[in-house]
């Protein structure tokens, strides 16, 4: 069954990220809510959800038109609406013999074969469809999102012996691939699988933080990034998703986990908490929580609650000499000889403990579970995989020195790794004590697993990119500088690549640049080009955008189909290289934009020209030489970024014909599928030539500029770069008579890069971004 | 030479650009509804329109070409009406009015159709494919000054605060909500056919607009500047038309006259002070009339900023009480090429709704101009 559209009912925070999201898939959906008590619009609420949406931050809605696609309505008026629906999803507050009766007023007005799911996060299935019909009972199952639902991955998918195998299918196919979530099966028990052990280790780590004496800074140092946990750690957590809320996901918890189930026995309400709660110290929403800015005297200081006195002072920055010194080593940190390394042991011992001794209860594997964690909270790595990192043996006598239960599965390790790799594959281990294979959906392509089945050597490699076989005649290049900094290695690297495809009719076809890290590329290594203007090694500069450009041409006109495939952020030269792609496959969360103006700079390997050829191109732009100009000057001047892959395409950094994956787990396998189809009868692109404007355009583009200038919204050094910008999209001493071609335009790119990096102001902001990672407006 | 009267005057409702009611439809289809409305509601005869006079400040995309002549086959009139086009920015079609009169009163013709024309949403200002001359950006850049900037050193000469700049946007706004209020402004309103629905009421006169409310806003051109959005006109799509005949003409064939034309002026000023330049050009028409401001009983003098108005009300002693009677462009929105006609034959239908002798109307013109002409009773 295909789901061609949508019903969401509840248009609360949740109810109405979903629907938004069912939006960004393409998908009408409807959005109903109830009539409110006063005021004569009678779908006042699901309307006012709609125009909330419209305002998220960050956005809900993948291109602002997809708010289009939303219906909002009422559930008096508008439920016949139901009836053409595929799928019908139920996010209203969590009440029983509410969402009971809303069932019963569904299922009669729906069509025969639709599916009614639940976003219900505490109550068990079995409970929910009690007293419902058997149809509906068939065509009914669980589906709880994490907010906000457009960027947490994990969708929990529940279904009890009464649904339908192919309801259950359809659902979990369209959420993976239209809606781009990681689908883990739960079993039909309290909290699933991620908040039920999130909300165990979130009480431990403050419990424990408390008991230790530590600091929130120090709490959050310890249990945040060295546990690859983001670095909002726990307190910083807490303050993002609302503290007020803890107490009514402790309260339903509660009321339906299992007697003697270990998160009784922790659970505290702190009078610090529940005196903040009371004073309004909800967390970001509100006034602010754990953290807050004061901004009383005009200055902005950053605050921390002290956990003991319950006051605000000045927030510290720590340094922990237990984080410095494990570095990397989590079982190190767990062992240092501090409050902090107590604190580490004995968070990592209660939550890891707890969540080991949840398998099978709450899901048939260790690979859903680690999973669930992933994407639904963001850690980096699993409770076993960070049991691995720790050691079973390790960590079972860690459980025994703190007074814990040696879960089975740990018990049952017995020393073994819950992870192994064995004949270049990932294997976990089952409840039954014996490794297997962890598989992969169909049309899952992993570097990971690729490199793992290559035994960790790729192809070839150096110390700023590697290249991998990803099968079928397909090279895959991937950045492994840090951060993905682009420099001279990634240069040599996509020669080398070339070299190694040749003609495209040998051993290899076809090149995919992608890799699995946070983001593409932010670009540039611009630690690099800092040091080279400080001993003023202007020729070596200027040879390497030259040769950055010639690389990039050089892919583009190559014999062979080179198709990238970005996810996160791509910028300055992370996404010039895009440009230069034959296709783009783009992650839906791909922010794509030429940023240099930021750091005083303009795009140079090939930016500013490819931006001018897909202006010219656009089909809706009116006649004559400015307007493919002046679209990409405003474009590159104000350094404007998509944000998703949609507005990348709005933006034009992306072809009308490049394609989106919503699933970045098939983002591989798609851009793979795309290169091999374009290696079949492949010819390069013909070469652009421009007819740009010259002189009077330049002025044109300065006078736009000056207005700016004069506005205030353009400072003097903008006034400069954007001056060199315009030099170069207006095609230098040319006239819109004459026809200039690449070669022309990349000179003049390269003239104005040269002419700003030598600009101590441009230095300046570059030093301000390497310092600050925010962008200087001088 | 003959003497020449108004004996008609219709307009489009106007609305703001971009976010306005007239932003789906094309400027040529405008026009040529307010022509056919003019031609119907005066009763001229389409077989003795000499000519159809059109102004636009970008006469380029959909009111390129020369409009003038699409708008005369979109209107029907018989292809035996001339049509040209007239551009003098924000005086076009003003300046479409004084190439009637003209050629009325040396007898090339009885019945002149001038229209104006400027959709701001369709096409942008500077046009699509701004090309300014390097060489004289550089040797004199003041030619081309953007008009906020204009306003804002009109503003620092004159010493006009920025208080006083949005007590005439209030009062623009009130007497035009007044005026729309009572349907004054009914009578030249043409409705407009849109995708969305008709069109029958101007678009950007904000009622119960306040000095309180409007205090909060951003200098919109300069940073540490007087001259708001506010205190600006906006940017505005419309259209609008006068008939000018021969006074023989309009009499032997029973056409409404509003008034006759008694005298027109044109004058240049210095770019970066455009707004200034109804002042020499009022004066010129006022000179050639024989007449002085205080004979004037109806001045409609354009509000392209409240600065450049307040400059111009001074220098020329403007009294108040005469002054754009049912609001300025501040309130009504200022589409560049349409507001000639529109304020000329406003001038020409207060005349004779408020029994006066004499009016005024007079605008400023980007690049340094301004243009005036002066209308009696008859």
């Amino acid at each position: 069954m295909d789901i061609k559209r949508a019903a969401v009912i509840g248009s609360g925070v949740m109810g109405s990220g979903i629907a938004a999201h069912i939006a960004n898939a393409g998908i009408p959906v409807v959005l109903l809510d109830i009539v409110p008590k006063s005021g004569d619009d009678r779908s006042a609420i699901a309307k006012g959800a709609l125009e909330k949406l419209k305002k998220a931050d960050p956005a809900a809605f993948m291109h602002p038109k997809n708010a289009r696609l939303v219906t909002p309505g009422n559930l008096e008026d508008d439920l016949h609406l139901l009836a053409e629906c595929d799928w019908i999803v139920e996010a209203i507050i969590e009440d029983i013999g509410l969402k009971a009766a809303l069932y019963q007023r569904i299922d009669p007005v729906r069509k025969p074969g639709s599916v009614v799911s639940s976003n219900t996060s505490t109550i068990p299935l079995n409970m929910l469809t009690e007293g419902q019909s058997e149809t509906f009972k068939a065509d009914f199952l669980i589906t709880h999102f994490f907010n906000p639902p457009r960027y947490m991955r994990l969708l929990e998918l529940v279904t009890s012996e009464k649904t339908r195998p192919e309801a259950a299918e359809a659902i979990a196919a369209f959420c993976d691939r239209s809606l781009g979530k990681g689908v883990v099966r739960c079993k039909d028990t309290p909290g699933f699988i991620a908040n039920r052990i999130g909300v165990t280790w979130i009480q431990a780590a403050v419990n424990e933080a408390i008991n230790l004496g530590l600091t929130v800074e120090e709490a959050d140092a310890v249990a945040g990034r060295p546990m690859g946990i983001p670095k909002t750690g726990i307190f910083g957590l807490m303050d993002l998703v609302g503290i007020d809320l803890m107490p009514h996901i402790a309260k339903s918890l509660l009321s339906t986990l299992p007697d003697g189930d270990f998160y009784r026995g922790i659970y505290r309400e702190h009078a610090v908490i529940k005196q903040m709660i009371a004073d309004g110290y909800i967390g970001r929403k509100g006034k602010g929580g754990f953290y807050r800015v004061n901004k009383a005297g005009g200055k902005r200081v950053k605050e921390a609650i002290d956990l003991q006195t319950g006051q605000f002072r000045t927030s510290d920055r720590v340094k922990l000499e237990s984080v410095t010194t494990a570095g990397k080593d989590l079982r190190a940190l767990a062992e240092f000889p501090d409050r902090t390394g107590a604190y580490a042991r004995k968070v990592l011992a209660q939550t890891l403990a707890y969540a080991a001794s949840l398998v099978p209860e709450i899901a048939d594997s260790i690979v859903a579970v680690d999973e669930a964690m992933r994407l639904g909270y963001n850690w980096k790595f699993g409770p076993f995989e960070l049991i691995d990192k720790l050691g079973t043996t390790w960590f079972a006598e860690l459980c025994r020195s703190e007074g814990l239960t040696v879960p089975a599965l740990v018990a049952q390790a017995d020393g073994r790794s819950f992870y192994r790799v064995e004949g270049g594959k990932l294997q976990y281990l089952t409840t039954g004590g014996i490794y297997d294979d962890v598989v992969r959906p169909e049309g899952v392509l992993l570097l990971a697993d690729v490199k793992r089945a290559a035994g960790g050597k790729p192809v070839w490699k150096n110390g700023s990119a590697a290249l991998w076989d990803i099968g079928d005649g397909v090279l895959c290049f991937e950045f492994t500088s840090k951060m993905n900094a682009l420099d001279e290695g990634t240069m040599a690297a996509y020669q080398k690549a070339m070299g190694l495809i040749g003609d495209g009719k040998g051993q290899w076809k076809a090149l995919v640049i992608h890799n699995e890290a946070d983001n593409f590329s932010v670009g540039a290594n611009l630690g690099l080009a800092m040091f080279a203007v400080n001993i003023a090694l202007w020729p070596q500069i200027e040879q390497l955008v030259e040769m950055g450009q010639q690389t990039y041409r050089a892919l583009k006109y190559a014999p062979f189909p080179v198709v990238s495939a970005p996810s996160g952020m791509a910028l300055g030269g992370g996404c010039e290289i895009l440009l230069h792609s034959d296709h783009v496959q783009a992650h839906a969360e791909t922010y794509m934009g030429l940023v240099e103006v930021g750091v005083g700079l303009l795009p140079g390997w090939g930016g500013c020209t490819e931006m001018l050829a897909r202006a010219a191109a656009n089909p809706r732009r009116p006649a004559g030489p400015m307007p493919p100009v002046a679209q990409a000057f405003e474009t590159i001047s104000l350094a404007k970024v998509g944000k998703s892959a949609a507005e990348g395409k709005e933006l034009m950094y992306l072809k009308a014909s490049d394609g989106i994956t919503m699933n970045r787990d098939r983002l591989l396998a798609d851009a793979k599928a795309k290169a091999l189809e374009l290696a079949q009868d492949y010819t390069p692109p013909e070469k652009t030539t421009y007819t740009l404007p010259g002189p009077t355009g330049l002025v044109a583009l300065e006078m736009f500029v000056e207005g700016f200038a004069l506005q205030g919204k353009a400072t003097p050094h903008d006034l400069v770069v954007s001056r060199h910008v315009a030099a170069v999209l207006t095609g230098g001493d040319t006239d819109h008579t004459q026809t200039v071609g690449e070669d022309h335009l990349l000179e003049l790119e390269r003239k104005g890069f040269m002419a700003l990096i030598r600009t101590p102001a441009s230095m300046d902001r570059i030093e301000h971004m390497l310092t600050t990672g925010k962008p200087l407006r001088n | 030479m003959k003497s020449v009267v108004i004996a008609g005057y219709a307009r489009s409702p106007f609305a703001f650009a971009h976010k306005g009611e007239l932003a789906k439809v094309r400027p040529d289809d405008l026009l040529a509804r307010v022509v056919a409305a003019l031609v119907e509601r005066t009763g001229v005869n389409p077989q003795d329109i000499e000519d159809v006079i059109v102004g636009c400040a970008f006469p380029e995309g959909e009111q390129g070409l020369n409009v003038a002549r699409t708008v005369s086959f979109l209107a029907k009139l018989p292809a035996s009406a001339a049509a040209t086009t007239v551009n003098r920015y924000c005086g076009s079609s003003m300046q479409a009015i004084h190439m009637a009169a003209g050629a009325i009163a040396m007898g090339a013709g009885d019945a002149i159709v001038c229209g104006g024309i400027e959709s701001m949403s369709r096409i942008p200002m500077m046009g699509f494919n701004p090309m300014p001359h390097p060489g004289l950006k550089l040797s004199y850049p003041e030619a081309y000054s953007s008009m906020g900037i204009t306003a804002e050193n009109v503003a620092r000469r004159y010493e006009l605060t920025r208080e006083q700049q949005e007590a005439m946007a209030v009062a623009s706004h009130a007497k035009a909500a007044a005026a729309q209020e009572a349907g004054r402004l009914r009578d030249e309103i043409v409705a407009i056919e849109t995708p969305n629905g008709v069109v029958e009421r101007d678009g950007c006169i904000r009622p119960g607009t306040t000095a309180e409310g409007l205090s909060g806003l951003k200098p919109a051109f300069l940073a540490d500047g007087s001259v708001t959005a506010a205190t600006s006109s906006p940017l505005t799509d419309g259209a609008s038309a006068v008939l000018v005949t021969s006074e023989e003409y309009a009499k032997a064939n029973g056409l409404p006259i509003l008034a006759r034309i008694r005298s027109i002026a044109v004058a240049g000023c210095a770019p970066e002070v455009m707004g200034l330049g109804p002042i020499p050009a009022a004066q010129k028409a006022l000179a050639r009339a024989g007449l002085s401001i205080k004979d004037i009983g109806v001045v409609e003098l354009n509000e392209a900023f409240a600065a450049q108005a307040l400059a111009c009300i001074r220098d020329l002693g403007v009294d108040e009480a005469t002054l754009n009677l049912d609001g300025g462009a501040i309130a009504l929105g200022h589409p560049l090429g349409a507001t000639g006609a529109r304020i000329t034959g406003k001038a020409a239908a207060l005349l004779k709704r408020e029994g006066k002798q004499f009016a005024l109307a007079s605008q400023c013109i980007g690049g340094g101009q301004g243009i005036a002409t002066i209308l009696e009773a008859v």
